[in-house]
């Protein structure tokens, strides 16, 4: 197979990956939120409830736009550009992504239309109950996605069988070792996501006193999860950390910058910051604390973390840098996102829900402004970590990337690649000028809700009086 | 699990697969349809109750090509490895009409460049459709080149379009009134017309001059379903002629419909046992039987469920289109 069609197949799963991620990950957050505001409006009858699920399921409906468009070539990708990979694995892969087709898919699109545009035509509890299918859609979808992703970093409950691999145990290959990990801490990323948005453009509103009342009330919703989301997000990196270690040594190895396995009886040492050079074999420098790397590794002080030399050069993980600093810029905005909840929790500490102290916290406000981007450069960094981690293997330790790649001309893949690239410069440019019209437009707080309308609902039939003739 | 069951839970899931396809292409069948349908309109009320008319299903309906895909992939693999390769530039061509006429459909809401969205949006469906039908017709070849298997091609991609026109056709007649149903009751009756033309030509050269026609058509037995669906097709064609004329208003599309399951039994008989006449068969392509009956359990299962709130969902917006505001509004 000729490099430079697995070097642009490679390079467009790469773009279309990083693209779509970008959008399910808000909806399945911005959906559960609208569950909670949608389930107070019941409980209270609070009519500003009413209108933050009318304003938020606005940018929900533009970002559920571009998350479904964008998520369609991966569907299709995997046979286009990697027919190696699914002849070779379509047994278990093909089968979770079409129980993610079936279970998670249309359970979301069977719904979002009552959600978005069957208000007055459905009971309050019925369009509540639609919401929740849509976030249970998008979120099986996360599960599955993550069932099928972690099986290629850690393989379970399979045997190889004319060259093709064949499943002998469900439960192990569904859970197997890094699922409950991959599955939780991509859900909460998308929940710290979500989170971070709605927090973010309240304070923005609430920094230019705009409408400061109704953006209030999102801003402490958002804030209140975060306090509990932020630090158990860190618990569960953390935990994913030393799964990593234990069942992807050189996928660790290479986010620590690590060369030499640590000898019995000592701890291996920890860079905070480093150049590793792979060419070399060896960091060109570092910032090491002696013994660290054991303790964040194994959660033991002298546990044994073997180093990149053990593998031979082909095995290891390439473009090693990338790995390192992706990692830490992950790691890193998890920690300020913590620090940034609980500081801001605390200086509010003592305001009993006050307006005036909240909009007086001025540069605390634009703090969670500038958030904004960074819960996506995290996941983003996150997913670099995990799939250019697992590399030469598409299946860790079974089928590598090389085996995997499809016989098709490069010529068509550049083509793709540049159709691709040309919608998603579109897509995105269209999609930052309707968001920013959307919130310069702000919350209707004078809109009412439809009146409550019977199960029936409010069918809009007119049989006009038949005409014959063509 | 021995050889029999195996070759029954491959026929299954080609069965089950092919139940899939119908609800897709009868389903986004329509919503392109009107999609295509609305490139001939040129006041934007117009386009307004027409992409109104589908903007609570067509999301739903095109998921059926994606619950499809992961079917294939899962029962399949194979199959889906060999087809996706093999079909790389239809379907590249199809993902792109398909995301051009997805994100238009929302952002044809924003004022400036409306009327640009709303054409980007028609021939993003008509994209789709000549998609379709390529890879249809690629498909019936064998996936083969040749100049008389490339006018074969071109045959049924225009035939999937005017099936698809016929679809959106006599939907909006179902779901819009005055002027726009009125006119939609003559693109049903120009666009049944074509659809047929291009179904006999198919059909004809299918006989004459492909694998298909000489080995599969001649076995025992065939002959005589084919000739049942096409008396069946005819009955179909007839009725929506009949109906349109009478001036009903759900019986066009119901015609409609019943022409392309028809159509597309008669296209499964005429594979059956191979996905790629000659090349591909069934059984050769599908998982073992384990990954079969885990995926009968989690797909079948599922499945009256999906089809319970997908027609929840037409219930809810059921009647005609009198207009009314788009989605967050």
């Amino acid at each position: 197979m000729p490099d430079h069609v697995l070097d642009l197949s490679r390079a467009q799963f790469a773009m279309t990956a990083v693209f779509h991620i970008l959008w399910p990950i808000l909806t399945i957050s911005l959906s559960a939120f609208l569950v909670l505001i949608e389930a107070l409006w019941i409980k209270t009858g609070d009519v500003m409830y009413y209108r933050h699920a009318r304003f938020w399921s606005k940018l929900l409906a533009l970002n559920f736009a571009v998350g479904v468009v964008s998520g369609i070539p991966m569907e299709f990708q995997f046979g286009t550009s990697w027919a190696g990979f699914s002849r070779y694995s379509g047994q278990f892969i093909g089968n979770i992504l079409g129980f993610e087709g079936a279970m998670a898919f249309m359970l979301e699109a069977g719904f979002i239309g009552v959600m978005l545009l069957g208000w007055g035509r459905v009971p309050r509890r019925v369009h509540l109950f639609a919401t929740a299918m849509v976030t249970l859609g998008s979120s099986i979808s996360a599960f599955w996605i993550m069932v099928a992703n972690s099986w290629m970093q850690t393989p379970a409950g399979y045997a190889v069988v004319n060259g093709k691999i064949e499943v002998t145990d469900y439960a192990a290959a569904i859970f197997n070792p890094d699922m409950v990990w991959g599955v939780s801490h991509m859900w909460v990323a998308a929940i710290e996501t979500g989170m971070f948005v709605i927090a973010g453009i309240s304070a923005w509103n609430l920094f230019r006193k705009r409408q400061p009342e109704f953006f209030a009330r999102s801003f402490k919703i958002a804030l209140t999860v975060l306090v509990f989301v932020a630090p158990l997000q860190i618990w569960l990196g953390d935990s994913s950390g030393v799964s990593v270690f234990e069942t992807q040594p050189a996928k660790g190895a290479a986010i620590e910058g690590h060369w030499h396995t640590n000898p019995p009886g000592t701890g291996a040492s920890w860079s905070l910051l480093a150049w590793p050079d792979r060419k070399a074999q060896r960091n060109d420098w570092s910032l090491e604390i002696p013994g660290m790397l054991s303790v964040l590794g194994t959660h033991s002080l002298h546990g044994h973390v073997t180093g990149l030399t053990d593998f031979k050069p082909e095995d290891q993980p390439p473009m090693i840098p990338l790995l390192y600093y992706a990692f830490r810029v992950m790691a890193g905005i998890g920690f300020a996102f913590m620090l940034l909840a609980f500081w801001t929790a605390y200086a509010l500490r003592k305001t009993r829900g006050s307006l005036d102290a909240l909009l007086a916290q001025r540069k605390l406000l634009l703090a969670w402004v500038l958030c904004i981007p960074l819960p996506y450069v995290a996941v983003e960094a996150g997913w670099i970590v995990r799939e250019v981690g697992r590399q030469p293997w598409v299946v860790y330790g079974l089928l590598r990337t090389n085996q995997a790649v499809s016989s098709v001309a490069a010529t068509s893949v550049s083509l793709s690649m540049a159709m691709f690239f040309a919608f998603y410069v579109v897509l995105l440019v269209t999609f930052f000028v309707l968001a920013r019209r959307w919130l310069r437009k702000g919350p209707d707080l004078t809109s009412l809700p439809p009146a409550n309308v019977t199960a029936r609902g409010a069918s809009a039939t007119t049989t006009p009086p038949p005409t014959s003739g063509y | 699990m021995d050889s029999s069951t195996h070759l029954l839970l491959a026929y299954i899931w080609f069965g089950l697969l092919g139940l899939m396809l119908v609800f897709y292409v009868v389903t986004d069948g329509f919503d392109l349809g009107v999609g295509i349908l609305s490139l001939l309109r040129s006041q934007r009320t117009d386009r307004d109750v027409m992409v109104q008319s589908i903007g609570h299903v067509w999301d739903a309906n095109e998921t059926w090509l994606v619950v499809l895909g992961g079917g294939l992939f899962g029962a399949f693999p194979i199959a889906y490895a060999q087809l996706m390769q093999d079909l790389y530039l239809p379907v590249m061509a199809l993902i792109a009409g398909l995301i051009m006429r997805g994100a238009t459909i929302e952002f044809r809401h924003s004022a400036e460049h409306a009327p640009l969205w709303d054409k980007v949006f028609g021939i993003g469906s008509l994209i789709a459709a000549l998609a379709q039908g390529v890879v249809l017709g690629k498909v019936i070849t064998g996936l083969v080149p040749g100049e008389l298997n490339t006018a074969f091609i071109v045959v049924a991609a225009i035939g999937v379009v005017a099936g698809y026109a016929l679809l959106g056709a006599t939907y909006l007649v179902k779901k819009t009134v005055g002027m726009i149903e009125q006119w939609a009751r003559r693109m049903a009756l120009l666009s049944a017309i074509l659809t047929v033309a291009a179904a006999v030509l198919l059909t004809a050269a299918t006989w004459f001059f492909s694998g298909v026609g000489l080995d599969r058509w001649s076995q025992p037995g065939v002959m005589r379903v084919l000739i049942a669906l096409g008396l069946a097709a005819a009955l179909a064609f007839a009725f929506i002629m009949t109906s349109l004329y009478l001036g009903a208003t759900h019986g066009p599309f119901r015609g409609a419909v019943a022409l392309f399951i028809v159509s597309f039994v008669g296209l499964a008989v005429s594979l059956f046992p191979d996905f790629v006449p000659g090349k591909l068969g069934i059984v050769e392509a599908a998982s073992d039987s384990r990954t079969l009956v885990f995926m009968l359990a989690g797909i079948g299962l599922i499945f009256p469920v999906m089809i319970g709130y997908n027609l929840y969902q037409y219930y809810i917006f059921r009647g005609k289109v009198v207009g009314e505001a788009h989605a967050g509004d």
